[in-house]
């Protein structure tokens, strides 16, 4: 079957190829257009020394403290995800409704929201003797507490929608698949484990990605209260330039600086997964929808 | 004959189930409710004096997400539509050329300058549009209010008429939704794209014909669902306009849980939000039904 | 070797089967016609117990497999089933489709698996597509690989829920083919089909199913030509042109 002409086919280019090459080229090109002309419009220097000398350590600690967010809250909310997604399928209304009161409370409240709540009430749920214990044993002050506790709200908020990938994951498996591992004799364990789960694992791949890339952004709204990560610490620097001296365009190079952070850090999270996808493509496995 | 004791058995399980699970839910709720106003007790006099200042603020996020909704899609479909038109690769506009040249239907240097600067011209149109979309997908949204607040502030720091932080957050969420929107849009648009254009045209009709016949219809019905959950998205997001000072419903709850009403901002707030949300899903859902077109649906997008 | 007695299965206030009393001896190949909705592929499911029968037994080598003491695994390792849509693991290979089961619940090693496997391949014609992940074969190579992987369990019987109903008229005479070198390797089998060219050329007898009554049995011969049953005769005579 010939296809027109002028439809371009889609084939996968090697990873270190001359079209891709050419592609990041014309990104990073682009992008130093676009921050050139925001500089010119606003009259700033993202580059300015003096700048850097005063923010540089307040940028590297936010740069870290970061991605000490993303390894913390990842990990749960991936966690929580798949729970869910898993009980919100389940025959079980035990584990389905409570799975679905948490996943549609998470998904229609703002997030900004819960990490509010959480932030000022989150400690008052964690009982006074693992306060201490997480304060003795762990080194975690009590003033510590109530970001561990938005992280959580972050996490939780993140894990909502994974479900939501999950289960389009888990749906998506045919159902005569599960019947033909029962006929073989296979016990329900051993067909959750070599049947349904590769597969939800390899179609959940590309949306997870993309939940990934989301909550690196997601983090950005910790430091709306003052989070040792990229915009609360700068949010902190920019709030005491008036004071201790400084440009006020500063802001702008700042803010600009951490917004080319978020975009380098999605961008090669989304390259990164998209690689992995290719590695663990099956052929003929697809979602059927989402 | 009547099912059998089975059934029965089966019936008794699932409503035992049932109850559980609903009790488990009021159960969590309860829990909060212990913990934040145990000792209290709820105020319902504080619910029902201010539940209409809670609405007013929640206008306040309404309009602002609906004016930068509407504003949005002004630009995300332009910026869809540019992503989605077809530019041959230069190599085949000479290779084209050069054809006609041997068939001896040479149109003359001029016109092959004309086509190559128009291809070049729609080429790089839609870069822009892909940079602009990239860069407003790969940045926070809180960055993003944050700076054009800043702008704002620093270089119109009196505006008669409309507060700074009000227009900073319509023009942040503008220039969001419409990097968004010119995502959704383009799925849309290149969904329906392939093939049919060039059946409509052998058909007759002309390109703008078969735009408006062929395409825009299957298009627009493949847009709505996820442009109505970006609205959805955009009203949520707008809870962080509080940060910037809009005074919305954020900054209200915020405001009172100061002066101590706990459980019942908490309340007001998350019922308010999913009040609207929940509704909106459902009318959304209603209409996608009664709309649909079997075996239309938009593909996932690349990352 | 394989009888039920009197089964009976509801679906909320449907009566889907209403008392079914088969044999089947060893060796034999019975073969159930009749037309959807009828109650066949629930019949099938009761013997290997993917659904439970509400009412009636099932015996298996003399044994009542129906009860709460017998392990419903060991059931399905006595009776291999072939289903109409394959259900291939779509993330396996061919070889690792065939040999998950025994690996995982005869506990086979590894090696003896994947060779008996690779035996079992050969035997339906498709040796050389081992490696091969279903979604890159043809309707016919995967459900011939779907009867590879049930006979690799050694079962007992063969139940086959209407193999061929699935695929492109092309590629059923090659799943046919190995039903019926199957059949004729002494496998015992329970067929629903509509292909009655194989009915009549491979079965020992023939079942005509509607409604949830067995409403005729015999042999192929007396089923389609001389059928006794008003139903069976007017089923007959519209599948038989």
């Amino acid at each position: 079957m010939a296809l027109p002409v002028y439809v371009k086919r889609q084939r996968e280019a090697p990873i270190l190829s001359l079209a891709n090459g050419a592609r990041v080229a014309e990104m990073v090109v682009g992008g130093l257009l676009l921050i050139s002309l925001f500089e010119l419009v606003l009259h700033y220097n993202v580059a300015d020394p003096n700048l850097w000398a005063r923010y540089g350590i307040s940028y590297v600690r936010g740069f870290w403290g970061t991605l000490g967010y993303i390894a913390f809250v990842l990990p749960v909310s991936v966690a929580l995800g798949f729970a869910a997604g898993w009980a919100r399928v389940s025959r079980h209304r035990l584990l389905a409704w409570p799975s679905a009161a948490y996943i549609d409370f998470f998904r229609g409240v703002p997030l900004i929201v819960a990490i509010l709540f959480a932030f000022l009430y989150g400690v008052d749920f964690v009982p006074q003797r693992i306060q201490f214990f997480l304060e003795d044993a762990l080194g975690v002050s009590a003033s510590t507490l109530p970001y561990i506790m938005a992280a959580l709200a972050l996490a939780a908020h993140s894990g909502a929608y994974q479900a939501e990938i999950f289960r389009a994951g888990f749906q998506s498996i045919p159902r005569g698949q599960v019947e033909a591992g029962e006929a073989l004799g296979l016990r329900h364990f051993q067909s959750m484990r070599y049947v349904i789960l590769p597969q939800t694992f390899r179609l959940s791949l590309p949306p997870l990605g993309n939940e990934l890339a989301v909550l690196i952004k997601d983090t950005s709204v910790l430091g709306a209260f003052g989070a040792s990560e990229l915009v609360g610490l700068a949010s902190e620097f920019t709030q005491q330039i008036p004071i201790s001296g400084g440009e006020l365009v500063w802001q702008f190079a700042i803010w600009s600086a951490i917004a080319l952070t978020y975009f380098v850090m999605t961008y090669l999270v989304t390259r990164v997964l998209r690689l992995l996808e290719r590695r663990f493509r099956t052929p003929g496995l697809e979602v059927v929808s989402l | 004959m009547k099912p059998k004791r089975g059934y029965a058995r089966e019936r008794f399980v699932r409503s035992v189930e049932t109850t559980l699970a609903i009790l488990i839910i009021i159960g969590a709720v309860a829990f909060i409710y212990d913990i934040l106003a145990g000792s209290r007790g709820l105020d319902i006099g504080y619910i029902s004096a201010n539940w209409l200042r809670y609405v007013r603020a929640v206008e306040i996020n309404l309009s602002i997400t609906t004016i930068s909704f509407i504003l949005g899609t002004g630009i995300g479909f332009l910026v869809g539509w540019v992503r989605t038109v077809r530019s041959p690769p230069i190599p085949k506009i000479l290779r084209d050329f050069r054809e006609a040249e041997k068939a001896g239907a040479a149109r003359g240097k001029p016109a092959l300058a004309a086509t190559v600067i128009a291809a070049g011209l729609r080429h790089y149109v839609k870069r822009v549009a892909d940079a602009y979309v990239e860069a407003i997908r790969g940045t926070p949204l809180f960055v993003q209010i944050i700076f054009v607040y800043t702008v704002i502030t620093t270089f119109y720091p009196r505006l008669p008429g409309v507060s700074g932080e009000f227009l900073a957050g319509v023009v942040a969420l503008t220039v969001n939704t419409g990097g968004y929107q010119g995502e959704i849009y383009r799925a849309g648009l290149q969904t329906v794209h392939t093939g049919q254009v060039e059946a409509a045209r052998a058909m007759g009709l002309s390109r703008w014909g078969a735009m408006r016949l062929v395409v825009l219809p299957q298009a627009l019905r493949l847009v709505i669902p996820p442009l109505t959950n970006e609205f959805i998205g955009l009203l949520k997001a707008s809870a962080l306009l509080y940060y910037i000072s809009v005074l919305e419903i954020t900054f209200l709850t915020k405001q009172e849980t100061y002066v101590g009403h706990h459980f019942e901002s908490f309340a007001l707030i998350t019922g308010i939000f999913l009040l609207i949300t929940v509704t909106l899903s459902k009318v959304i859902q209603y209409f996608e039904v009664k709309y649909r077109i079997p075996g239309l649906g938009i593909q996932p997008t690349p990352g | 070797m394989i009888r039920t007695e009197n089964i009976h299965k509801y679906f909320g206030a449907l009566h889907v089967l209403r008392g079914i009393s088969l044999e089947v001896k060893r060796g034999d190949v019975l073969v159930i016609i009749g037309p959807s909705g009828s109650g066949k592929s629930t019949f099938l499911r009761c013997i290997n117990l993917l659904v439970r029968p509400d009412e009636g037994k099932v015996f298996i080598d003399g044994v009542q497999v129906n009860r709460p003491e017998i392990s419903p695994e060991w059931v399905r390792e006595q009776v291999g089933m072939v289903f109409q849509s394959f259900n291939l693991f779509t993330h396996l290979t061919a070889l690792e489709n065939v040999t998950l089961a025994p690996i995982r619940v005869k506990k086979l090693p590894k090696a003896e698996a994947e060779t008996k496997a690779q035996e079992l391949l050969a035997r339906v014609g498709l040796a050389e597509k081992a490696e091969a992940y279903p979604a890159q074969l043809s309707g016919g190579q995967q459900q011939r690989v779907a009867i590879a992987r049930a006979l690799a369990m050694d079962p007992k019987a063969m139940l086959f829920d209407e193999p061929t109903s699935a695929l492109d008229p092309e590629y059923i005479r090659e799943v046919l083919d190995v039903m019926t070198n199957l059949a004729r390797d002494g496998m015992t089998m329970i067929v629903v089909t509509h292909e009655m060219g194989f009915a009549s050329s491979v079965a020992s007898r023939i079942v005509f199913m509607d409604t949830g009554l067995i409403l005729e049995e015999g042999r192929p011969s007396d089923i389609f030509e001389h059928p006794k049953n008003e139903r069976t005769r007017a089923f007959v005579s519209k599948i038989l042109r």
